[in-house]
């Protein structure tokens, strides 16, 4: 990626850009633990929160359950995370500073700009040849490391690994200094910077990053590269360090570059990346459950769990007797099936760990693809049972053909799902529950259709796009992204606005909040938050407030009318909330 | 005297493993169901073997292979047999390094691939052979197979070195290039040639 060409291409794309003169910038990205300990004069402000951002770079570590800031006087080191270089790099960070100035001033959207511009995004590891001396490095907007409790590298986005072992041990400094003092180091902000840390034993996780998501977002984030790891070697990989702590653990991550960067990536695409809760593939209710009995019937001679899935959206999935998937582990696990290519070839079977589900022991897994999006994935305890599933997939692949299943599901595929220009005018009547959302989508061309949209494109009142999801199905449902959301940069600017909208209602300590109606430059964005579901819903900045408040009523009601069809039902022992959804609809106006 | 994958056992507790004793049948000296294993460091082109043998297909994009992956192929013998390979193509990494005796327990061949630009996967080779020696089946048919033969101007193990170590251990040995095509055939033929023949049927 060169220089030139990201910078003008955000600075096209984000016309609000940082305000702060470039000399505070200056100032403000840049601070390192060591230097300020180093210099002796941290102060530790425990009442002061938030108000030290302008004064210079801000530490934050948190202290039992407190968050506690502290202000640290400026280094001279460049980039607000090149701490091992500290001072000796002051003779050239003039020139660095005024790189990072450029990518300081949008909002987070240029690490992908040029790979998108080519349309798809390319998996695997790129920039292999960078470390943290090459500016380019410096510039990227967000990374992601994994390193063990040594300082020895395991895992960096960028760059090589082994090149980036001075940079690693200076993070496992900065951890082990805090750790020293009996606390624990979460963040710290330095500038546009923020550095996220994550602990999981002898594992260290880190992500610096300058994207402004919140800080539970990055957490959760680095939740999921871990658990990614122990889906791939369980958790028993900390015997290792006990044995020795220098342990190299990059070989044993051999070939594994895709399955993080393709996580890393859906961290920008995939709301289950920050809902917790799985999304299906829109399909008639008895297409589903002719899946479902096939399913079923394997479960039940001795497969843990089988899974159909197309893409990363769920056709149908059954667990034996109590066992139950949750759904983080269902997008580590068709993550890692999707991006090794190798699962495409032919039939395989492989050790995984379920991280949620146990993870200290490997289960194995049995994936064949039926056709290039659908997949199935039986789970068993059994290291021998590779004839049996094998035996059951040719079962299931029978089952399907002959109930035209997966014509269904490439039709589905083919079609999409909810949009919101379909956003029917009245709730429709209850006989009508089990139409098709195809179905549905034909009242779209009656003269019926809501034209209440004056203000901007997309759907009705201005609806740009929402999120439902049903929280004792685990399940999700958003609508496709239309016009104007028609970018990669817009789609992601949009879920990291939903991100932000997700972690706000869900703050330990203020919440939990019921409703928030936000407007800004970009969107007007309105959450709902009840017992049983969440709404996030995008309309026209310009939108008005009353017609939104109903049009996300309509929203409520709508999936509400066709959760047959876009949720698997009856796959969590709680999915009786269907009365519970329909008593809260209609109620929002009452909130806001 | 038979081979544990095409003559099952059922008596046999010791086997286990990924083995189909379901399906076996009668033992059949005419059409042989042999288990196949192949073991290598990871990018010597395991998997570019196999689906050369199998589809006739090379695809120069490494995919790095995850767990282990099946794969069958029958071929026909001149002496009017057939045998029926079910392969597995294991995957290189060492994370699955601990996993292998789950994929050559019970296998009636094993296919050791090395890469003949890489003298460290020579001898990771080796490693192999000895760990089949101690943990596979007695009478295992041993395939030692240099890959990527046709990189011969970055070559870094002679083919004698090859041949020397096949001999002293009894292995057949062979060079092949899966980009080529050349002698992915012949290796499969030879082994076939190679494999133990029940001789009385006992049913």
């Amino acid at each position: 990626m060169s220089t030139s060409s990201s910078s003008s291409i955000s600075s096209d794309d984000e016309p609000n850009s940082n305000p702060n003169p470039i000399d505070d910038e200056l100032s403000l990205a840049s601070v390192t633990l060591n230097e300020s300990n180093g210099n002796g004069s941290v102060n530790v402000n425990e009442n002061e929160n938030e108000n030290n951002r302008q004064d210079g770079g801000e530490i934050t570590w948190g202290r039992k359950n407190s968050e506690v800031e502290v202000e640290a006087p400026s280094s001279p080191s460049s980039s607000g995370y090149a701490g091992e270089r500290g001072s000796s790099e002051t003779t050239n960070s003039r020139i660095e500073d005024d790189e990072i100035q450029q990518v300081n001033n949008d909002d987070g959207f240029v690490d992908e700009v040029n790979h998108s511009r080519a349309s798809s995004w390319v998996p695997g590891k790129r920039h292999v040849d960078e470390d943290d001396a090459s500016i380019s490095w410096r510039k990227r907007k967000k990374h992601f490391f994994i390193l063990s409790n040594s300082g020895k590298p395991i895992y960096s986005r960028y760059g090589d690994e082994h090149k980036l072992a001075g940079f690693s041990a200076t993070l496992q400094a900065i951890i082990s200094f805090v750790e020293n003092e009996g606390d624990h180091v979460k963040l710290v902000r330095a500038g546009n910077h923020q550095v996220v840390f994550l602990v999981k034993g002898p594992i260290y996780l880190v992500c610096i990053s300058c994207t402004e998501e919140p800080y539970e977002s990055l957490k959760g984030q680095l939740e999921l590269i871990y658990g990614q790891m122990i889906l791939i070697l369980t958790k028993s990989l900390n015997r290792c360090f006990e044995k020795n702590p220098k342990f190299d653990m990059t070989p044993l991550l051999g070939g594994t570059d895709v399955v993080f960067s393709s996580l890393i990536h859906s961290f920008s695409w995939n709301p289950a990346t920050f809902l917790h809760a799985y999304t299906c593939l829109p399909l008639a209710y008895a297409t589903r459950q002719a899946a479902g009995a096939i399913l079923q019937d394997v479960a039940e001679s001795g497969v843990l769990f089988a899974l159909l899935m197309c893409k990363n959206k769920v056709i149908s999935l059954v667990g034996a007797q109590k066992a139950s998937l949750h759904p983080d582990d269902m997008l580590l696990l068709s993550n890692f099936v999707m991006s090794s290519e190798s699962f495409r070839t032919s039939e395989c079977f492989s050790p995984i760990c379920l991280p949620r589900y146990n993870p200290m022991a490997f289960l194995y897994a049995y994936v064949h693809y039926f056709d290039d999006d659908t997949y199935l994935m039986l789970l068993t305890t059994s290291s021998d049972a590779f004839y049996h599933l094998k035996d059951c997939r040719i079962r299931i692949e029978m089952v399907l053909l002959k109930s035209n299943v997966l014509s269904e599901v490439q039709r589905s595929l083919l079609e999409g799902g909810m949009r919101v220009e379909d956003l029917p005018l009245d709730p429709l009547p209850r006989s009508s529950i089990s139409h098709r959302m195809s179905q549905q989508r034909l009242l779209t061309d009656s003269p019926e259709r809501f034209r209440e949209s004056s203000v901007g494109i997309g759907g009705p009142a201005g609806l740009w796009n929402f999120i439902y999801r049903s929280i004792y199905m685990d399940q999700y449902v958003s609508s496709e992204f239309s016009s104007p959301i028609n970018s990669h940069q817009q789609q992601k600017r949009l879920y990291r606005a939903y991100q932000k909208l997700y972690s706000s209602m869900h703050e330990k300590g203020i919440g939990p909040h019921r409703t928030q109606f936000r407007r800004d430059e970009n969107y007007v964005l309105l959450c709902w938050v009840t017992p049983d579901f969440e709404l996030y819903a995008a309309f026209d900045p310009l939108a008005d407030k009353a017609l939104a408040i109903k049009t996300c009523n309509r929203v409520c009601q709508w999936v509400k009318d066709v959760e047959n069809e876009i949720f698997l039902q009856g796959a969590s022992p709680f999915s009786c909330a269907t009365d519970k959804t329909e008593f809260a609809v209609l109620m929002l106006e009452s909130y806001l | 005297m038979g081979c544990a994958a095409s003559v099952p056992d059922k008596s046999s507790g010791r086997s286990g493993g990924l083995n189909n004793l379901e399906n076996g049948g009668p033992p059949d000296a005419k059409n042989l169901r042999v288990k196949l294993v192949l073991l290598g460091d990871s990018g010597v082109g395991k998997s570019c073997i196999v689906l050369r043998f199998v589809r006739g297909q090379f695809d120069p994009t490494s995919k790095v292979t995850v767990g282990a992956s099946f794969l069958s192929q029958t071929i026909a013998l001149q002496d009017s047999t057939t045998v029926k390979f079910e392969i597995w193509d294991t995957a290189g990494q060492e994370r699955y390094a601990a996993l292998a005796p789950l994929y050559y327990r019970g296998a009636a061949v094993a296919v050791i691939v090395y890469d003949i630009t890489s003298p460290e996967s020579f001898t990771k080779a080796q490693y192999w052979v000895k760990e089949l020696q101690k943990h596979g089946s007695p009478d295992i048919v041993m395939a030692l197979v240099g890959n990527k033969a046709d990189l011969q101007d970055s070559r870094e193990v002679p083919a004698q070195d090859g041949i020397d170590y096949a001999e002293k251990n009894g292995m057949f040995f062979i060079e092949t290039s899966a980009k080529t095509a050349d002698n992915i055939n012949q290796l499969f033929q030879e082994i076939a040639k190679r494999l133990p023949r029940p001789s009385v049927p006992d049913s």
